[in-house]
């Protein structure tokens, strides 16, 4: 055991699997982190292996002892058995890998979708027009806000809550029959990224209002000015805010604009 | 004297303290709980408790109402108030297979506990807490054979305690009582279809349904089964069992959607239903949610989802959906079950009369293959970009119409023998079952997809309970997924694996060679 233990040979398998086990199962399991994607794995590896070699190839003792190993399961004759089943076996690891990336297998088409596609600088809400570019909440300075947001929480939970939950999370009881999932408005790249103004365009109009780049035929989300008055999309807004502690963004005073 | 007054007096003063200091920790809780409780529950559960949120009408199952202080997943006897453990256990992971979500995620533990106090504040049944509720002793699951010998057992008593008579002879909630049942407050209930435990309101697993068993759910037609277990009926090994048969009808694990069917290619069409060759073909499995988008809005979908095969000749194509459905509608006996769905819901659509609808199934194509990423809209198109739809209903089942969709409320049937699909079709104990089939070439290329292997074809399904009250824009609906016409592997598959080979060999063994060669002429040397 000792033996192997100091022999660089093994030392470099033990490092390379031990590098193994750290990308695959250490880092999913940190707090916070996700499970490391196959080809990302496939880099760290052979970055690893080349570390490995520049290690052992550093030093010229330690690579004729390295080498050792190698070179006697290529002459011994004791180890004719591991010889020819290593031959074998990589022989047709190569095989498999090769009828799998040529097989044809149909796969779904890949989903290249713009998820905050540029929103247009007017829309026609009900037949009026509004400037979307500049545009405030008008709510957030006209009557009682916390009557808005209770407003707001009612439209919510009457129409929202089915797709976009309970948690405001986009994973309502229907969520799971759409895609793409809901918008989930906990999450840092949803609302907290977004105007008031570009949330009332999505809100008002909805999967069909898409540009083509946001995917339009495939959004589940309805075009809101069919069930909800202006004022209505703008209360949900504030509550959407409001319940997620998110602020929205806001328009940059220009220069010559009044400040 | 006078000692033994003031010691008894000082005493009453700690009872009296000791009252106030709980009283106040109980406020705390209560008043942080309530905090809670109007951000994230009031919406479905309302301000006062009685399940009478906003969002409590657009839901079946309703919220539940604490008031009433009545609990369906508890741990003690029929008839008594949940433990606190109970209640924790909904809140923290949810009610499947309803609106309810778990809230482990969202509120820390204090805050969970803090709406745990506030809720039971709703009923006057909490205040008296000289009596804790007691949680059933609950066996552990007997070990033994657990297969087919137990299942066997399981299904006899299944039958003889009466499972049957609501959840139906295969489960699938479509028993001869089924029409009839409602909860307490007359709200429409289902009898739970056994097939899909992944939505079991009190979870999925044995211990979970034995547990239901002996505690039967309060406020529901549900009753418990422990008062067998003391009348000697059967023992309560033989209650496990029936909670293992239950189990094993539905599958192991929940299912997973995969978006792409795979037709193989097969040597001929098999149209009925249950024949045999369809045993070989792989399901898939999608999940079908209520049609919100457009007027009127569906809230209450009754299919949950649609098992899809396909397979395919060298000239046609068979497609075969099943599906879970309690009722063959139309169907009379599930009129009054129409009226309490109507009368819980208010939406858009509910002022309407009940009238025995069919049962009706569409799936969904585009109108010719698309060449970009760009597809009809995938309910149902628009006036501008229709879709190619196969319509089948429960009261023409032997004919499907095919025709285009131009958005939810148009389609219009193509002329002339249902556009080339036939189906058959089959209800069977809670399920149906149909087969469509069509050439793969299509005579009218500008209306009717012609069906091309090696393609993802954009496909989509849809569905409708009549005896729930689904017709028109009422219905489930599910997204655009794919079908893919197999084609065999062709020989050439085979040259570059087979050529791989023979070089990786052959480079080993001239390695091999090379370093024995080179050994035995240092040794010569």
């Amino acid at each position: 055991m000792r033996a192997y233990l100091k022999h660089p040979f093994w030392q470099a398998v033990g490092l390379f699997v031990a590098a193994f086990l750290v990308v695959e199962f250490v880092i999913p399991a940190l707090p916070g982190s996700a499970v490391v994607p196959k080809s990302v794995v496939l880099q760290y590896m052979a970055t690893v292996l080349v570390g490995i070699l520049i290690w052992v190839s550093d030093d010229e003792a330690r690579w004729t002892t390295f080498k050792e190993p190698l070179h006697d399961v290529l002459i011994q004759p004791r180890l004719k058995v591991v010889r020819t089943v290593l031959l074998a076996v990589v022989t047709l690891m190569v095989g498999c890998l090769t009828y799998s990336q040529v097989k044809a297998s149909v796969a779904a088409p890949p989903n290249l979708r713009s998820i905050h596609p540029a929103p247009p600088s007017q829309i026609t809400f009900r037949g009026k027009t509004i400037t979307l570019v500049g545009l405030e909440n008008p709510l957030r300075k006209q009557g009682d806000i916390a009557a808005h947001i209770a407003e707001g929480h009612r439209i919510y939970y009457q129409n929202c809550v089915p797709c976009h939950g309970d948690h405001l999370d986009g994973q309502g009881h229907f969520a799971s029959g759409f895609n793409p999932l809901p918008a989930n408005f906990q999450d840092n790249g949803t609302i907290a990224q977004l105007t008031e103004s570009f949330v009332f365009w999505r809100i008002a109009k909805g999967g069909p209002g898409l540009p083509r780049e946001g995917t339009p035929w495939n959004s589940a989300m309805p075009a809101w000015e069919e069930f909800l008055t202006e004022d209505e999309i703008w209360s949900v807004v504030l509550f959407l805010y409001d319940q997620t502690g998110w602020k929205p963004r806001t328009w940059e005073v220009s220069a010559e604009g009044s400040k | 004297m006078e000692a033994a007054d003031l010691g008894s007096e000082r005493g009453g003063q700690q009872v009296i303290h000791t009252l106030l200091l709980l009283t106040l920790v109980a406020v705390q809780d209560t008043a942080a709980g309530k905090m809670v409780y109007t951000k994230w529950c009031a919406g479905c559960h309302g301000d006062n408790g009685a399940g009478d949120g906003q969002g409590a009408r657009h839901m079946v199952p309703p919220p539940r109402d604490f008031t009433g202080a009545i609990y369906q997943i508890r741990s003690t006897p029929s008839g008594q108030l949940p433990t606190d453990a109970d209640l924790l256990r909904s809140i923290d992971e949810g009610l499947g297979g309803t609106a309810m979500p778990g809230w482990k995620s969202r509120l820390s533990e204090r805050q969970r506990r803090d709406v745990l106090a506030y809720i039971k504040t709703f009923s006057t049944f909490f205040a008296d807490t000289t009596q804790r509720p007691q949680p059933i002793a609950f066996s552990k699951e007997p070990g033994g054979d657990g297969g087919a010998d137990a299942l066997k057992v399981g299904r006899q008593f299944y039958d003889s305690i009466g499972c049957r008579k609501c959840h139906g002879d295969q489960g699938r909630g479509d028993g001869p009582s089924a029409p009839t049942l409602k909860d307490d407050a007359g709200h429409p209930m289902f009898a739970a279809n056994l097939h899909e435990n992944w939505r079991f309101n009190g979870g999925g697993t044995v211990e979970d349904i034995y547990r239901r068993l002996r505690t039967g759910l309060d406020g529901t037609p549900m009753p418990s089964f422990s008062d067998l277990l003391e009348q000697k009926f059967l023992t309560d090994e033989q209650l496990w069992r029936v909670a293992e048969y239950v189990r094993s009808l539905s599958p192991k694990e929940p299912p997973v959607v995969r978006d792409v069917i795979h037709a193989p290619l097969t040597k001929r069409v098999p149209h009925a239903p249950d024949d045999s060759a369809w045993t070989a073909v792989d399901t898939y499995w999608f999940p079908l949610v209520g049609q919100i988008i457009r007027k009127e809005r569906w809230f209450a979908p009754a299919v949950s989802g649609v098992w899809v095969k396909a397979v395919h000749t060298a000239d046609s194509i068979a497609i075969r959906v099943a599906w879970d459905d309690r009722s063959q509608s139309p169907d009379t006996a599930w009129l009054a079950h129409l009226g309490r769905v109507f009368s819980t819901l208010s939406d858009d659509s509910t002022r309407e009369q009940p009238v025995p609808w069919p049962d009706q199934l569409a799936v969904q194509f585009p109108v010719s293959s698309p060449t970009g990423m760009e597809r009809p809209y995938f309910l149902m198109g628009s006036p501008s970009a229709p879709v190619y739809q196969w319509r089948w209903s429960s009261t023409a089942r032997a004919t499907a119409i095919a025709g285009l969709a131009r958005g939810v409320d148009r389609f219009d049937p193509i002329q002339g023998a249902g556009g080339g699909i036939a189906t058959q079709s089959v209800y069977d104990h809670g399920e149906w079952r149909v087969v469509f089939t069509r050439a793969l070439a299509s005579p009218d290329t500008a209306n009717q997809l012609p069906l091309r292997t090696g393609r993802a074809i954009p496909v989509a399904f849809f569905a409708w309970d009549g005896s729930n009250g689904e017709h028109g824009t009422r219905m489930a609906v599910s997204t655009w997924y794919f079908l893919a016409l197999d084609e065999p592997v062709p020989a050439r598959v085979f040259i570059s694996p087979v050529l791989a080979m023979v070089l990786t060999l052959g480079l080993g063994m001239l390695v091999i060679w090379r370093a024995q060669q080179k050994t035995s002429y240092r040794r010569q040397q």
